[in-house]
């Protein structure tokens, strides 16, 4: 009767053979095929992206049937795609050849030395020329060379609920021309319409870039002041714009046009606030994003089929109407090319192919997403797909990208703590120093730039 | 250091898993009944509390159009669990968990059952400090060292492997079910295998011929709690598996929160029961299988 | 290694090659569990308390070219407002759901349940294990469906006319800690009931007629003779519930603000969030040095009773 600890062990032992010889087969069948490895982001099931892909692959590989190409989906929240991905990067047998980046990494992983630059081959590229320009810099690294390609974007609006305005007798349509605009609105709707929030901003720590973004950017945007000076490649402290911003919202909570901190501080208020209050008018008007047709759509997650009626769109005003008059923020994910990749003219072929006119199209369709291309934008099925499609395309031409540099992460939660201490009560000017230290704090004061 | 050093567990006149007479059969007096009355009480109002953030769970996964808010759903429906049900969202994750949790509470039992015999039997003054640096290594969260851990698994070449994956979840087990498997041992009397040690039966037949029945209880506890473990475990799978199909249930919920936060909370609950479900069967099976004696059914049966 | 069999006795020094050899095969079958966890556990805890020492990071210029930086982590963890507040609330959480709570939920329901009847027994032995056995994300989501705003329990006390607060906002760690002892109870319970039903009768009978009462029988002889099983288990689950992430995270993302942000979601924020894995590392070590404290704390307390 052999002994229990002999067979463990030559059990044990085999198991690491065979694992490891597993894995190394698996890795070795590929040397007459050439595989290229393609990893994008699946968020929850129905996944327009994954049509593309499958698309894309199918076209591909039919035109060089020498190359495989190699689908990983990661389903899982953008968040840990994020650190999926990283991980994947650090190691050269993993890293995948084409990527599925969101605008707002590209800057971090090209710096980190993920991602390949791909200037002179798009140079090359002949539907180059269709990419609007605010897309060309969505895919922009530090070093200004270009390491991503718009897939799609999107933008910001201000949606707001038709029946509340007209109840509180704002004329429709409704187009703000400055903050003050807004707050009027704001004004009108708290003394007419009982049971409304007149004017969510989303803000606070616990939402995160809702908050940063829709909540404080598009406004901030709106300003003469910026949160980065892309020139200088410096942050911005003790800028005038950036305390209006924070004097805005401390206004909007003050006056209760949103929510008690509460209320309005919970993670989850994103989709109460489209999927909700917005339909039933608990809301009047809120600044969110273009996807939100395809929550309510039959499909989506708070189906709401009269709202097309029910609902309008405005462009969102600058401070007091000077500039562009209107400003949005956008954000969007691109196509890059991993710098590691051993097969780079394949995987720049596999990418054009994604990108491809018929597939950006596709994508923008079914995944609601604003078109980056020009001849795209042009398409009859692409502006008829939802009534808001030609209104959020037209805001790409106001619209700003974050500056989404390596520190960025910290500093947008800076941001979300400044927004939270106003509406909690801490006064614009000092929650804006506070702001202005942490920033020195994170960056080094050589890296900052006073903003008056 | 001077260290207790105990030649064996207390001993014990009755052993573990013989019925002890109970006091409370021999006299029904009033103030017993009262006693009982009172005893039952509690208990159930402790169960009702325990069910209730339960109810949220069950409710939705019947409601069309459930949200976070409870209500009582307008109709209730099996729409949610035929969205669910179904090979790509429910069936293949589900597979690859009983995989993993399988594999894991194998491979973590055998292994800490064989390194809990000498720790329990032999005394060493390294026995101590090894447990103890054992088992404080499982405040660390494995979050801290998923990263190191990719890199040693692409070294090993066993990234996107449910073999490696299951090697690592058994490693990262193996402190709990060291500590309790020894735990459960120290309280069988070695007089049991000393009388065979004397008639010249190695410690590993004394092991698997006289411990391991008597410790059924036990066993079953570090099994479950490893089986529970690695099931509900998102982080491990997530980072060691690349290939979508490989990925187990906690990792396969993440697909009913979309973009930009909207989460389906319908199917997600729907989902929720269909993923807890198999534990529960495991752990009724598990009892039966035990024959319903020692520790686990002393708590439950009595 | 030196290891003597119980009836040992005299002449160690003629017996000593063969104690040694005797001892390393003793030693055996630890083997497996001891390569298990030096490969995947040991090495990468070293490598994360060296990376603790770098600014190592998964994205951005440090990721190409990490630095070591010495103690500046800890310099910097140690100097930042959220720090402390991290540490008196990972502590706060560990000792009211794990030391008191579990504990004290597991104990109390296992001398409940011995003197309950039969049916009794077996439905709340199954809620209990229901709630045991509900992995860990189902149970922070029924949990946070639960102590919502608008969840279960508010809907409730509204039911006999109380409006409850704004749990998660208000009191975020009220939440996490009752949420937490509903999750861990079970597991307790199981030990104690254990440990309960080694003591032998005789025992209690005797005491019984010695006059012992309710109260004198549990603190005289009840808990004296659990108490290597109640140290063991102070200690595991205080180990365990340091470690708890998923389920507060789920629940309050670690806020309002930083209200709820123990060690461990500070370290997943700073090293997965912001992509600093070094500093990331650098909570880590500190949550490590802490479970060393509680590790000592109850050696030292409990040493004559702990028997190992």
């Amino acid at each position: 009767m052999r002994s229990h600890s002999q067979r463990l062990t030559a059990v044990l032992a085999g198991v690491a053979v065979l694992a490891l010889a597993g894995c190394s087969s698996a890795q070795s069948g590929e040397s007459d095929q050439t595989t290229l490895k393609v990893v994008y982001l699946i968020e929850g099931d129905a996944s327009p992206l994954d049509a593309v892909m499958q698309q894309a692959k199918a076209e591909y590989e039919e035109a060089n049937p020498e190359v495989t190409v190699d689908l990983q989906p990661l389903k899982s929240s953008a968040d840990d795609y994020f650190t999926k991905l990283a991980l994947m990067n650090r190691s050269e047998a993993t890293a995948p050849d084409v990527i599925y980046e969101d605008s707002f990494q590209v800057k971090s992983d090209a710096a980190a030395g993920y991602l390949a630059p791909l200037d002179d081959r798009l140079a090359a590229w002949e539907d180059w020329g269709q990419f609007v320009d605010a897309a060309k810099a969505a895919g922009e690294g530090v070093d200004g060379n270009i390491y991503a390609v718009s897939l799609g974007t999107d933008t910001q609006g201000l949606w707001y609920n038709k029946d509340v305005f007209e109840a509180a007798g704002i004329p429709l349509p409704f187009e703000p021309e400055s903050w003050d605009d807004l707050l009027d609105a704001a004004e009108k709707i708290k003394a007419n319409v009982p049971d409304v929030y007149p004017w969510e901003i989303y803000a606070g720590i616990q939402l995160a870039e809702a908050g940063t973004m829709r909540g404080f950017q598009t406004f901030l945007s709106g300003t003469d002041d910026s949160l980065f000076n892309e020139e200088t490649g410096k942050w911005v402290v003790n800028s005038q714009g950036f305390e209006d911003t924070l004097e805005l919202i401390s206004t909007v909570y003050g006056e209760g046009y949103s929510p008690e901190a509460s209320i309005a501080l919970d993670p989850a208020l994103t989709q109460t606030v489209w999927g909700t209050w917005l339909p039933e008018g608990k809301v009047g008007m809120v600044v969110d994003g273009s996807w939100l047709p395809s929550g309510w759509a039959d499909t989506g997650a708070t189906p709401f089929p009269e709202w097309t009626e029910k609902i309008g769109w405005a462009a969102i005003p600058t401070q007091d109407g000077g500039g562009a008059g209107t400003t949005s923020m956008s954000g969007g994910w691109t196509v890059a090319m991993g710098s590691k990749t051993k097969h780079p003219d394949e995987a720049f072929d596999f990418i054009t192919t994604l990108l491809s006119e018929q597939n950006a199209l596709k994508f923008a369709v079914e995944g609601t997403q604003i078109a980056v291309r020009d001849d795209v934008a042009a398409e009859p099925d692409y502006t008829g797909a939802n009534p808001t499609v030609p209104f959020f395309t037209d805001q790409v031409d106001v619209t700003h990208f974050r500056p989404a540099t390596p520190d960025y992460p910290q500093i947008s939660q800076q941001i979300a703590i400044a927004t939270e201490a106003v509406v909690n009560g801490t006064s614009p000017a000092d929650a804006a120093k506070a702001y202005d230290q942490a920033v020195i704090g994170i960056v080094g004061e050589d890296n900052t730039e006073s903003g008056r | 250091m001077v260290i207790e050093e105990r030649t064996r567990p207390v001993e014990r006149v009755i052993p573990p898993e013989s019925p002890a007479p109970q006091v409370r059969d021999r006299v029904a007096s009033p103030s017993r009944r009262v006693d009982a009355v009172i005893v039952n009480t509690v208990l159930v109002l402790v169960a009702a509390v325990f069910l209730l953030p339960m109810v949220w769970l069950v409710l939705s996964a019947f409601d069309p159009a459930a949200t976070l808010v409870l209500h009582l759903p307008e109709g209730l429906s099996i729409g949610n669990f035929r969205d669910v049900l179904n090979v790509d969202q429910t069936f293949r994750p589900l597979w690859n968990s009983a995989l993993l949790s399988f594999g894991t509470g194998i491979l973590t039992l055998a292994v800490g059952v064989l390194a809990a015999y000498p720790l329990s039997r032999y005394q060493s003054r390294f026995n101590k400090p090894f447990l103890y640096t054992v088992i404080f290594g499982t405040c660390l969260p494995i979050t801290a060292i998923m990263v190191p851990v990719y890199a040693l698994f692409v070294s090993l070449n066993l990234v996107d492997s449910t073999i490696g994956t299951i090697l690592f979840l058994s490693a990262s087990s193996l402190p709990i079910a060291i500590w309790m498997a020894k735990n459960f041992m120290d309280s069988i009397p070695v007089s049991l295998e000393e009388a065979a040690w004397v008639d010249g039966a190695s410690a590993f037949r004394t092991l698997r011929v006289i411990v391991l029945p008597l410790m059924k209880p036990g066993l079953a506890v570090v099994f479950l709690y490893t089986f529970i473990g690695a099931w509900g475990n998102f982080f491990v799978p997530f980072v060691l598996l690349l290939d979508p199909a490989k990925q187990p249930a906690a990792v396969a919920i993440y697909s009913f929160f979309g973009q930009h936060g909207s989460v389906d909370y319908g199917p997600l609950a729907a989902f929720s029961l269909v993923y807890s479900l198999p534990v529960i069967v495991l752990y009724i099976a598990v009892q039966r299988l035990m024959g319903g004696s020692g520790a686990l059914a002393g708590a439950i049966k009595g | 290694m030196t290891t003597t069999l119980p009836s040992a006795s005299g002449a160690a020094a003629v017996r000593q090659p063969r104690t040694r050899v005797r001892s390393l095969i003793r030693a055996i079958p630890l083997a497996p569990a001891i390569i298990l966890m030096l490969v995947f556990l040991l090495g990468p805890i070293v490598w994360a308390l060296y990376g603790s020492l770098t600014n190592t990071a998964l994205s951005g210029p440090n990721a190409a070219n990490p630095q070591f930086v010495g103690l500046d982590n800890y310099r910097q963890l140690f100097t930042s407002p959220t720090f402390p507040l991290s540490v008196v609330l990972t502590l706060i959480f560990v000792v009211a759901s794990a030391v008191v709570g579990q504990n004290g939920l597991g104990l109390g329901a296992a001398l409940l349940l011995r003197r309950a009847s039969k049916p009794v027994r077996l439905i709340v032995g199954l809620v209990f294990v229901g709630a045991w056995v509900l992995p860990e994300v189902v149970a922070a989501f029924a949990a946070y469906a639960f102590f919502h705003n608008t969840g279960t329990l508010n809907a409730l006390l509204a039911g006999i006319g109380i409006t409850g607060p704004n749990w998660l906002y208000t009191y975020p760690m009220v939440a996490v800690i009752l949420a937490n002892i509903w999750r861990g109870s079970t597991f307790s319970m199981l030990v104690y009931s254990a440990a309960l039903n080694e003591i032998p009768d005789e025992i209690k009978e005797s005491a019984s007629i010695d006059g012992a009462g309710g109260f004198a029988m549990f603190r005289l002889i009840t808990l004296p003779m659990i108490r290597r099983a109640m140290a063991a288990n102070l200690l595991l689950t205080t180990l365990l519930t340091m470690s708890v992430f998923a389920l507060i995270y789920i629940m309050t993302a670690g806020g309002p603000g930083f209200d709820s942000t123990t060690l461990p979601l500070l370290a997943y924020q700073e090293a997965f969030k912001f992509s600093r894995v070094g500093y990331g590392t650098t909570v880590a070590v500190v949550l490590l040095a802490i479970g060393a404290v509680f590790s000592v704390i109850y050696v030292r307390l409990l040493k004559p009773e702990v028997d190992i």
